[in-house]
């Protein structure tokens, strides 16, 4: 078993998330930096839907009662190295403390972390209250067992440096226009492009908020549409909503331009205060950029 | 004509109509069938609101221009016929924390507003934004008002509210803006059930009143 001895600040079980569910109003979800929780079940030679543990801001302490591999990925924390599998031996305790740069560490059991799968996933949705097996975040004493979701041996080395995103602000996000790019003026996407967003302190799993004092995008008004993660939605008032993985799956305000799929795990890495930059690309940019983070995935062991 | 753009790297938004209307989320639904019947490869899932469909694909199998081609060749084909179907009641309690505001503003009486807000029958246009939140339609327009200006924290599941055109039903707790009548102990959302939401769009309801 492994038990929680300091549950830090947020941190949930989230494996790939719930996909294709949205039209019973259900968040995809899923770890929200994706690419660092693949790598991290790469590393201990998980299955790639063994679920994990996301840690936000100020990391978690677990004990394990057995030896079991580990690795620890995403944004850097203090007390531990990361994107390196390591054995934890019977009676340790795996410390993640302080995160950052970045807001967001993953923590890979080899097995998986092994709670009930509700609604095709074990991920933790905080709008619904359920799954992450306790259907909150982790707690004090919260005890949970590795699973069997194994694909392989753990790597026998670290995760190549050349294969992991660049963790820091200012956080550059590349974007395609639309769907509702059409309903703003002609420039105010390049407009977008041309400003450092701040990261508002409101900041959780379903959205950001970025401040953009200078730039004053007007869109035409829309009626309630579906929408994805990494959708940049423009409010009334100028502000502008990034949608995350655990989205509301509608929106009611234009969305300006979507963030790549490649780009999302940026995303999720930027912290309240941080500067995000938006760059649009094409279509084509953004299947390679996202070929190139599955390359490294399969290449790496 | 449907406007499809690209929403995202893995995603088209199709644009019906700017109307909230029964006979385009008609359209809606009928286009929701047929690319579920069909399947053109590739597309993985689709999600409807009340004049749109989102179409979730794989990029490594289709190309997003080939299959915004493919759904387009639906376009005026689709028998949209409105939905039909039985009337589901949903017993509420008109005690919500907005009713005396909405009263106040309407100049109606309670007794007048309940009746206007129950006396008709409601189209299911849209679940989404949270699990099992059910978006109605149309309210009469002596009802309409606007979102509250600040949201709520926190609003209980099972509750009922209106908000300009419309009025919907929180499956689960969450934030939200919409001004509050009453509520419902009718189970809308379980994550244990399948389908986990008990309304989808096209469904037809009625709120009924309870002490």
């Amino acid at each position: 078993m492994i038990e929680v001895v300091n549950a830090g600040r947020w941190t949930t079980i989230q494996d790939r998330g719930r996909p294709g569910r949205e039209r019973f109003g259900i968040p995809p979800g899923g770890a929200a930096d994706w690419f660092a929780a693949a790598a991290a079940n790469r590393l201990v030679g998980n299955h790639p839907n063994a679920a994990l543990l996301e840690c936000t801001a100020m990391g978690a302490s677990l004990r394990f009662d057995s030896d079991v591999h580990v690795a620890v990925t995403g944004a850097r924390a203090a007390g531990i190295e990361t994107w390196v599998p390591q054995v934890m031996a019977r009676g340790a305790t795996l410390a993640v403390g302080a995160i950052g740069p970045g807001l967001r560490t993953y923590v890979a059991v080899r097995g998986g972390i092994d709670v009930p799968v509700v609604l095709g996933s074990r991920s933790f949705c905080q709008r619904g209250a359920f799954g992450g097996g306790f259907g909150r975040p982790l707690a004090h004493g919260d005890r949970f067992a590795a699973g069997t979701l194994i694909d392989g041996d753990p790597l026998p080395t670290a995760w190549p440096a050349g294969h992991r995103l660049p963790m820091g602000s200012p956080w550059e996000v590349r974007v395609i226009g639309g769907p509702h790019t059409a309903g703003f003026d002609g420039r105010a996407l390049q407009r977008l492009s041309a400003v450092a967003c701040r990261v508002s302190p409101e900041l959780d799993r379903m959205g950001m908020r970025l401040e953009t004092p200078s730039l004053r995008l007007h869109g035409n008004e829309i009626i309630t549409v579906p929408i994805t993660a990494g959708a940049i939605q423009v409010t009334p008032s100028g502000e502008l909503i990034v949608s995350l993985a655990d989205h509301p799956t509608t929106g009611g305000y234009p969305v300006i331009a979507t963030v790549i799929t490649a780009d999302l795990p940026l995303l999720a890495q930027a912290r309240p205060g941080d500067t995000v930059r938006f760059r649009e690309v094409d279509r084509a940019e953004a299947d390679r950029a996202w070929r190139r983070l599955a390359g490294w995935l399969e290449m790496s062991g | 004509m449907w406007q499809i753009a690209a929403a995202g790297d893995r995603a088209l938004l199709v644009t019906i109509s700017s109307t909230i209307d029964p006979e385009v989320l008609g359209e809606v639904l009928a286009l929701d069938r047929v690319l579920q019947d069909r399947r053109p490869q590739g597309l993985i899932s689709t999600v409807t609101a009340y004049a749109s469909l989102l179409c979730h694909y794989d990029p490594a199998v289709i190309d997003g221009a080939r299959l915004a081609g493919e759904i387009r060749t639906f376009e005026g084909r689709l028998d949209a016929t409105v939905p039909t179907g039985s009337v589901v009641d949903v017993p509420t309690r008109y005690d919500g924390p907005d009713l005396a505001d909405l009263v106040a503003k309407t100049n109606l009486t309670t007794a007048a507003v309940i009746e206007l807000h129950a006396g008709r029958e409601y189209l299911v246009y849209c679940v989404g934004f949270a699990p099992g939140f059910t978006y109605c339609g149309a309210l009469d327009s002596r009802l309409a008002l606007p979102r509250r200006a600040s949201p709520r924290a926190r609003v209980p599941a099972g509750s009922v509210g209106i908000a300009g055109p419309q009025t919907g039903i929180y499956a689960v707790e969450s934030p939200g803006g919409w001004n509050l009548i009453g509520r419902t102990d009718m189970r809308l959302f379980d994550q244990s059930a399948d389908p986990p939401a008990r309304f989808k769009p096209g469904d037809r309801l009625r709120f009924v009143p309870i002490a």
